[in-house]
């Protein structure tokens, strides 16, 4: 018997899960205000689209606005930090410990300064991604192969040439991960921010049904962060796959010559 | 600048050296107060030839190297190339070629042959033209589009060589180029590089750790001693061209690798 395809397994799993789920409080075994099944997640989904997707805008806005402030400040302040070796002794090791600390702890001073409304998320926001772009940024940066500006300088690269035809492109592949991880922590941002003092958004929908105990509303709120975040990660993913073309390209190539059967080793000489 | 004025002086032999180095001293700041890297070092390179410097590791020879390259900057002396003193890099009159293939991971080999005219902004057509030629030179046809890691370490080094190439230099300057390449491929690009340097008369500058290395490839090897390095013997291999493979076994080639081996272990 073949085994089969791992993407097989995992959309078998994913096939389960939601059988599972559907199943539970169908057959009684979990109550449905702690687990309502999937059907009846989907119709309040599909009956309050409306609310959905106005909540959804306002999340959407938020997280949009929070990620131009993570990467912007992220990639200057990494790039700066990353570059200037005062800078770097200056900031590096309180940016690493900041980046340790749990910043929701500053949400409420968020709140006090900025009010309730999508202000206070998009700068909490905005600040807890902001830690993971500036400082892969600046690894980025501090970990080019010195022996690769070594090279461009014995061509006559100018400095302003350096940063543009060497630093930048060959800290991309860590900017990029970093801004992943900086998008991703951003929803979260958005979304708890939301959780904890708001009025509108995804987040205030989850803990305003979570008040009132109605678990299927809940599970819907919930259902559509989760589908956000995947596809945030998928284009974050896409984009990286399309930008690193020189990364993969030629381990796509050596995986389909591995893959090909191995030419029998006592073949005829005929 | 007097040196350089009193070097130009001086300098009235018939055929222009390639590269002069003259009195060259090197000190830098090490943890415990100044260490003297190279002393006095001078030498002159003819044009066209083929000088490998050889030396115990730390000797200084790849900072030689660098200074040649305008990419260090001397404490004392003076290096001229093509007859003007260098200062800074100028990949017209010097191409160099790094131990690790340098090669811009993010780049395609032929993008990377093109990296220095790019930086002139040269016309793109030109550029195009010039690095597939350059291609060719080192036997990379139809490899052009492959990015770096597609490639192996004998090809890297290869394209490190046509990039260095590229914008025609007098003089190109090689840092161990072959150091990182198994046995068997390092035979054939040093066979290799000798072809190039014969169909482009450049004048080629070579550091190496291999005896056999220097003495197939080189007119001439420099032997420096432990730092501070001087240059302590200049041995003339006078072995005919081209040079193959079955001289390796011949008495000649043997007493010239151990003429050299024997000067080294005194300077360590």
């Amino acid at each position: 018997m073949t085994r089969p395809a791992p993407a097989t397994v995992r959309w078998l799993i994913l096939l389960a899960l939601l059988v599972f789920w559907e199943l539970m409080p169908r057959t009684g075994l979990i109550p449905e205000l702690f687990l309502p099944s999937m059907t009846s997640t989907l119709r309040v989904l599909v009956a309050d689209w409306r609310e959905y997707a106005e909540a959804l805008m306002v999340t959407l806005y938020e997280v949009g606005f929070a990620m131009l402030i993570a990467c912007g400040f992220g990639i200057l302040a990494g790039a700066l930090v990353g570059g200037l070796a005062l800078l770097r002794n200056l900031l590096l090791p309180v940016f690493s410990s900041l980046y340790a600390v749990p910043i929701v702890i500053l949400y409420p001073i968020f709140t006090a300064w900025f009010g309730i409304g999508s202000e206070s998320k998009i700068l909490f926001a905005g600040v807890y991604g902001f830690f993971p772009v500036m400082l892969s940024t600046a690894a980025g940066i501090r970990t080019i192969d010195s022996q690769l500006l070594l090279a461009a300088r014995s061509m006559g690269a100018t400095l302003p040439q350096q940063i543009v035809r060497v630093i930048i492109p060959a800290s991309i592949p860590t900017v990029l991960t970093g801004l992943r991880l900086g998008g991703a922590l951003t929803i979260i941002g958005v979304v708890v921010s939301e959780m904890l003092t708001s009025a509108a958004g995804i987040g205030y929908l989850v803990t305003r049904y979570r008040t009132i105990l109605d678990s299927a509303h809940v599970f819907g709120a919930i259902l559509m962060i989760l589908l956000m975040s995947i596809l945030f990660d998928l284009a974050a993913r896409a984009i990286e796959r399309r930008t690193l073309t020189w990364q993969t390209a030629g381990r796509r190539e050596k995986e389909t010559r591995e893959a090909r059967p191995a030419t029998p080793v006592a073949a005829p000489a005929a | 600048m007097q040196h350089v004025a009193n070097l130009s002086a001086s300098r009235a032999e018939p055929a222009p050296a390639a590269v002069a180095v003259e009195g060259v001293s090197h000190v830098y700041d090490g943890r415990e107060g100044k260490v003297p890297a190279l002393e006095d070092i001078s030498m002159t390179v003819g044009a066209g030839r083929f000088v490998v410097i050889v030396g115990p590791s730390g000797c200084g020879k790849t900072s030689l190297l660098m200074m040649m390259a305008g990419l260090r900057r001397q404490t004392e002396g003076a290096i001229l190339c093509a007859g003007r003193p260098i200062l800074d890099p100028d990949p017209d009159r010097v191409g160099v070629v790094f131990q690790e293939a340098s090669l811009f991971p993010w780049l395609t080999a032929l993008d990377n042959i093109e990296f220095p005219l790019a930086l002139r902004r040269a016309p793109r057509e030109e550029r195009r033209r010039r690095a597939t030629e350059m291609l060719n030179l080192v036997g990379l046809q139809g490899f052009g589009a492959r990015y770096p890691h597609e490639l192996s370490g004998g090809m890297k080094q290869r394209v490190s060589i046509a990039r260095g190439l590229v914008q025609d230099p007098p003089v190109l300057l090689m840092d161990e180029p072959f150091a990182a390449l198994d046995e068997q491929t390092r035979m054939t690009m040093g066979h290799e590089l000798l072809r190039i340097w014969s169909q482009t008369g450049k004048t080629v500058v070579f550091i190496t750790h291999s005896l056999t290395e220097a003495v197939y490839l080189a007119d001439e090897v420099l032997v420096m001693s432990a730092r501070p390095g001087r240059i302590i013997d200049r041995i003339l291999i006078t072995l005919p061209r081209p040079r193959t493979y079955e001289m390796m076994a011949t008495d000649v080639f043997g007493r010239l690798r151990d003429r050299i081996w024997q000067q080294i272990r005194k300077a360590a």
